[in-house]
């Protein structure tokens, strides 16, 4: 495998994983949060029944007390306290008859509930000793398993957070082979492909430079230019794939590149190809422009963008390259972009008509190369009328 | 009879007839029966709260009783029962009744009357 498969991923796919990540995201969380909802309440649960167990004991010895009082009544009238809990017992129409704690409002259609981190029973009696159908127990709550159990839900929290987290990478990396597997296959298709064009294509460019042209008759040569043109254009798909698949590989050169030198060797590069659809180049390039940086890489760009201007040219069209101190311009009288295809340009496959072959990949490398560089690259546009793509650092 | 003699025999009189006429229809009516009985009435009055608990539930019991005692509906012991007999219908009238049933009720109901010890030091 030549690059990592990350690095192969669109944009748009990387969204769709992303948003994937997040829905995943969302329900582990969500998970979570009930899980600790129901161990939260499971524990609280566990506590109010041992305190259920407790108080209820308890209750059983404040009745037997008011079993006692209700037979003394006539001469014992002193409310029995316990310094266990505090105490109060209501009438079956819920009226106090005494209480040894203020609070006004019991719960009645509970047994047991913490409130204001009290405890809370209530004992209904069998036998109404003094009227008293409840008794009501109030003790402090212990609340020191709240922190424990948080502590347990935090911890088992985070671990189960992760495990999930690992989970779902393995389900994204699950679900992600079959694409990877399909660019892998692309891209070593693409590069064993190029490497086998490569020969071919070298030894049409260097015949046809060889020939003789001043012996040959006039039709013959405009039949070796157009065979030229095409070899010319074949090698530049082939520059494009290779440097594709083997961009992020290749190691550049930087070097201060006469801009102005090369701009002109490249005009006079593609010059056959755009006299043949009669395209007038003006020029305005200044002296001595240069720039730190890999001159194949430089001169891709400068050919994507030269190319592009020919190629989406009408028949005797203009171009306009200008050099200056911090851009370069190469402005068309083509066919132009649509407005709402602006922002896509750049993304690879991407073709601003689809009446015109290719593949779609021209800007993407020029993009590349101007995100290595941190050059800026600015296209505006015109539909049916002009296109200019401005390259400033 | 002298005259001093007959002044205090009126005076003790209408002492008497103010008395009774202050006194309720249930010091009158219950109490002058009940106090014959060697069972005290508060007895019946806290087994009536033990039974039914709540001011409104002891007092339609009590009315209930009263007016219309039966052998099922009581809540002494059979012995008890046995040893006095199911008591009369009263003769009261359902005024009179109701208010001889609240005096009895605000005599010796628990309400207020339970004392609180000061909480442990
Ligand atoms: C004629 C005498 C008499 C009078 C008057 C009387 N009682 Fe009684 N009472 C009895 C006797 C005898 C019993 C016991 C037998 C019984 O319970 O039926 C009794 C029983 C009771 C009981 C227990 C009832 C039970 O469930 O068995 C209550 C309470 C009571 N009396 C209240 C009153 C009140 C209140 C009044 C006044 C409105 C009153 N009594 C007037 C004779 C009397």
């Amino acid at each position: 495998m030549l690059k990592s498969w990350d690095t192969n991923l669109l944009s748009s796919e990387k969204k769709t994983l992303f948003s994937f990540f997040l829905l995943y995201l969302f329900f582990v969380l969500i998970l979570l949060f009930i899980l600790g909802y129901l161990y939260y309440n499971f524990q609280k649960d566990l506590v109010l029944q041992k305190y259920r167990i407790e108080l209820n004991r308890l209750a059983n010895e404040q009745v037997f007390r008011l079993k006692r009082l209700h037979r003394n009544f006539d001469k014992q009238r002193v409310y029995p306290r316990d310094k266990r809990f505090e105490s109060a017992i209501y009438d079956s129409s819920f009226k106090k008859i005494f209480s040894t704690f203020k609070n006004s409002k019991i719960d009645f259609n509970r047994v047991i509930y913490i409130k204001n981190k009290k405890v809370y029973y209530i004992k209904e009696l069998e036998s109404y000793y003094l009227g008293t159908k409840y008794l009501v127990l109030q003790v402090d709550e212990d609340d020191s398993w709240v922190d424990r159990a948080l502590k347990n839900m935090l911890l088992s929290g985070v671990v189960i957070f992760f495990i999930m987290m690992v989970f779902g990478y393995f389900l994204l990396w699950l679900m992600l082979k079959p694409m990877r597997d399909a660019i892998e296959l692309l891209d070593r298709f693409i590069k064993d492909t190029t490497h086998e064009l490569n020969t071919p294509i070298n030894a049409i460019m260097s015949n046809i430079e060889m020939l003789e042209r001043a012996n040959l008759d006039e039709k013959v040569v405009k039949k070796i230019k157009r065979i030229d043109i095409a070899a010319r254009t074949v090698s530049n798909l082939y520059q494009d794939l290779t440097y594709l698949t083997l961009g992020h590989k290749i190691v550049s050169y930087d070097e201060m590149v006469d801009l102005k030198k090369l701009l002109c060797e490249r005009l006079e590069y593609f010059s056959l190809f755009s006299k043949s659809k009669k395209i007038k180049i003006k020029t305005e390039l200044k002296e001595g422009v240069f720039l730190k940086i890999d001159i194949k890489k430089v001169t891709k760009l400068i050919d994507n963008l030269l190319s592009n201007a020919i190629k989406y040219n009408r028949v005797s069209g203009n171009i306009k390259v200008t050099l200056a101190n911090n851009f370069i311009e190469i402005a068309d009288s083509g066919m132009g972009i649509p407005q709402e295809k602006l922002k896509f340009i750049t993304k690879r496959y991407t073709r601003a008509n689809e009446s015109v072959g290719g593949f779609g990949i021209g800007l993407n490398i020029v993009m590349m190369i101007a995100n290595e560089y941190d050059l800026k690259v600015e296209i505006t546009s015109k539909e049916g009328e002009w296109t200019k793509v401005k390259v400033f650092w | 009879m002298d005259k001093s003699k007959s002044v205090l025999v009126v005076t003790i009189f209408i002492f008497m007839m103010v008395k009774s006429f202050a006194s309720s229809i249930y010091e009158k009516n219950c109490l002058s029966c009940h106090s014959k009985m060697p069972v005290k009435i508060d007895k019946f009055f806290y087994r009536y709260l033990l039974k039914y608990s709540s001011e409104m539930r002891v007092k339609e019991a009590l009315v209930d009783y009263l007016k219309n005692p039966k052998k099922e509906k009581s809540v002494l012991q059979e012995e008890l029962l046995a040893r006095f007999g199911v008591k009369k219908p009263t003769t009261l009238n359902d005024k009179e009744l109701k208010e001889a049933v609240d005096e009895y009720w605000e005599i010796y109901k628990v309400f207020d009357k339970l004392k609180g010890t000061p909480k442990n030091p």
